[in-house]
């Protein structure tokens, strides 16, 4: 047997599961969102992109996603660099902790937000108390209440990203950076930061695509007046039973996705090609 | 052998006439699961088994997921009895899958309500239960006790506001009501949503299903909800201080009916269930355990459960029920619009 047959053959139960659990149901869907009652249609989407309702919602999923992404990243990046500094047992400590929020469900974690960010709850009690907000103030079904809640849940992703990229750096190199007369605020930019662009950039894929499409965060912290795609998608399914028009939807994501996702991977090509 | 094949051939009829026996004696029914089915069974199976001698089987089904059995089974049909809660027995009845029924033939019609068996003969089925859309409200922190719809365009409410979406049952009832008293029709929804913008603009918030109402009462300080009957009792039972109240432009219902199906071996025992459910102890029951409004003018209510269900002849003067077949007709074009209208 060849290498190649051989490959093939590893390859190939891998192979058939994407076939069968990823372009099947895309075809599908592709195949949907231009059904119409005669014959192919692009009404599903001249609709949603002639709409402002719409491309609100569309606009507020980008908007949210490139929020939560840069946030992530300010607060990935210095955790990732202190994890990858301190001693291993310090580190092992850190990493359980960024991994347990994801070992619960993201339903019980998302309640746990419910219950600090409601009117009565922990946050906004305190903020009252303290003065730096009115009577009536709640953070409930607003658009900071899906950010928080996102970051927390997509933190781990971007973290782990970016450790993988600096553990392989070199420390040598920022000591050298030192010796030469470099603060450690100038090391960070000059040396590691550039080097951890990667994990950086990786990261920032998978927290952008996550949360422009998450749906059960932005639905229970932002309430049914805050839409996003993936709500308006799951709402034209389930209770308007519009299906062509979800799967319209459901193929603008997939697009809008596909187009951060293509100059990436140019990206990394170069990179490593 | 030959006398192996006979005993067979013995057997073998006797498990099928055991079977025909069975059946003669089983009732297929769908109820609505949990809080509900427990009712169910307490109030009306359960007399029922007791009186027949027939058993009873139960399938969890919901009114839009029964009715599409229904339909699919059009040529052999599974229920006896199927419960609707959604109007969905207009449509049955229109094509045919539902008996007409004598009212002659149900010992309890007489004692029913003239709305709730206004179409025995189509084939419609009896209301055996009411959801009665009304006003839920905190009766200690709420400044004033709400006594209509249009108590909830009060400013000073506006705040502790909560609506429901209408992508709820309940939602979509209480908004057409809202809708109403606001002056517009079910050909014409443009005045609730406006009232709904402009309630939203003052600090109202939208919630999408039960749990979250109470949520918000709880935590939020919410006041005021439009919501079932049933709901406020929920409410209380979870330690708040919550009271039920009709509206004085009207009280939009969900009518919960008992149909006979068409095509099926029992009818005759399948009258009897549908007159024990309309019944005035099955509805006292009914009423007593999860606050649904009677049916049966001779229903006796204590004080405290009658507070919280539109009962007696003054209290069901004021339903309304909104044509269920134009709000199919108008779900999706109205549920994009009010999307629209809650989007902020």
């Amino acid at each position: 047997m060849s290498d190649r047959t051989e490959n093939l053959l590893l390859a190939a139960p891998g192979l058939f599961l994407l076939a069968l659990a990823f372009f099947l149901p895309i075809g599908q869907m592709l195949a949907l969102s231009v059904e119409g009652p005669e014959g192919p249609t692009l009404a599903h989407f001249s609709r949603f992109l002639g709409d402002g309702f719409y491309l609100g919602v569309l606009w507020r999923t980008v908007r949210l996603s490139l929020i939560i992404t840069v946030i992530c990243a300010l607060i990935g990046f210095p955790l990732a660099y202190i994890m990858a500094r301190v001693g291993p047992r310090a580190r092992l400590w850190l990493i359980i902790l960024v991994i347990l929020p994801l070992m619960t469900s993201v339903v019980v974690r998302t309640f746990g937000w419910v219950v600090l960010l409601s009117r009565n709850g922990l946050i906004p009690e305190l903020l009252r108390d303290m003065g730096l907000a009115g009577r009536t103030f709640a953070l409930m079904q607003t658009e900071t209440a899906i950010v928080i809640g996102m970051v927390h849940v997509l933190l781990p992703f971007m973290a782990l990203s970016i450790l993988g990229v600096i553990s392989r750096i070199d420390t040598r190199l920022e000591e050298a950076g030192r010796t030469m007369g470099c603060s450690f605020l100038q090391t960070i930019r000059t040396i590691v930061l550039p080097l951890s662009l990667p994990g950086v950039v990786a990261g920032s894929l998978l927290v952008f695509t996550l949360s422009a499409s998450s749906f059960v965060t932005p639905n229970l912290l932002g309430g049914p007046r805050l839409q996003v795609l993936a709500a308006s998608i799951y709402k034209s399914v389930t209770q308007t039973l519009d299906w062509p028009f979800a799967a319209a939807q459901a193929v603008i994501l997939f697009a809008g996705i596909l187009l951060v996702l293509i100059p990436y991977v140019r990206l990394t090509a170069r990179d490593n090609g | 052998m030959k006398y192996r094949i006979a005993s067979a051939a013995v057997a073998v009829s006797a498990v099928l006439s055991g079977t025909a026996f069975a059946q003669d004696k089983t009732l297929t029914i769908n109820s609505f699961g949990g809080a509900y089915e427990q009712a169910h069974r307490t109030c009306v199976i359960d007399p029922f088994e007791k009186e027949t001698g027939a058993k009873v089987q139960i399938v969890t089904a919901y009114s839009a997921d029964a009715f599409a059995q229904l339909r699919a089974q059009k040529d052999a049909p599974q229920f006896d009895i199927i419960n609707f809660s959604g109007g969905q027995e207009i449509v049955g009845a229109a094509e045919g899958l539902l008996s007409p029924i004598d009212a002659s033939k149900l010992s309890n019609a007489g004692d029913l309500y003239d709305f709730a068996k206004a179409n025995l003969a189509k084939g419609e089925g009896p209301a055996y239960s009411i959801a009665a859309i009304g006003l839920v409200y905190d009766s200690v922190k709420s400044p004033k006790a709400p006594t209509g719809w249009k108590d909830l365009l009060d400013p000073a409410l506006s705040e502790h506001l909560v609506l429901t979406d209408i992508s709820n049952g309940y939602g979509m009832l209480g908004f057409l009501m809202l809708n109403q008293s606001e002056g517009g029709t079910l050909d014409n929804i443009q005045p609730g949503l406006d009232a709904v913008s402009k309630l939203l603009e003052a600090g109202a918030i939208v919630v999408s299903t039960s749990p979250e109402i109470q949520q918000e009462f709880a935590q939020n300080d919410a006041w005021i909800a439009p919501y079932a009957s049933d709901y406020a009792y929920t409410l209380r039972k979870a330690g708040l201080t919550a009271k039920f109240v009709q509206g004085s432009e009207g009280t939009p219902a969900s009518f919960i009916t008992s149909n006979l199906v068409a095509n099926r071996p029992n009818q005759e025992l399948a009258l009897k269930f549908i007159d024990i459910s309309i019944s005035k102890a099955a509805q006292e029951c009914f009423a007593e355990a999860l606050r649904y409004s009677p049916t049966n003018s001779k229903a006796e209510l204590s004080g405290e459960v009658a507070a919280d269900v539109a009962y007696g002849e003054e209290g069901v003067k004021g339903l309304i029920r909104f044509d269920p077949a134009k709000i199919e007709a108008n779900r999706k074009a109205w549920v994009e619009a009010w999307n629209k209208t809650i989007a902020q």
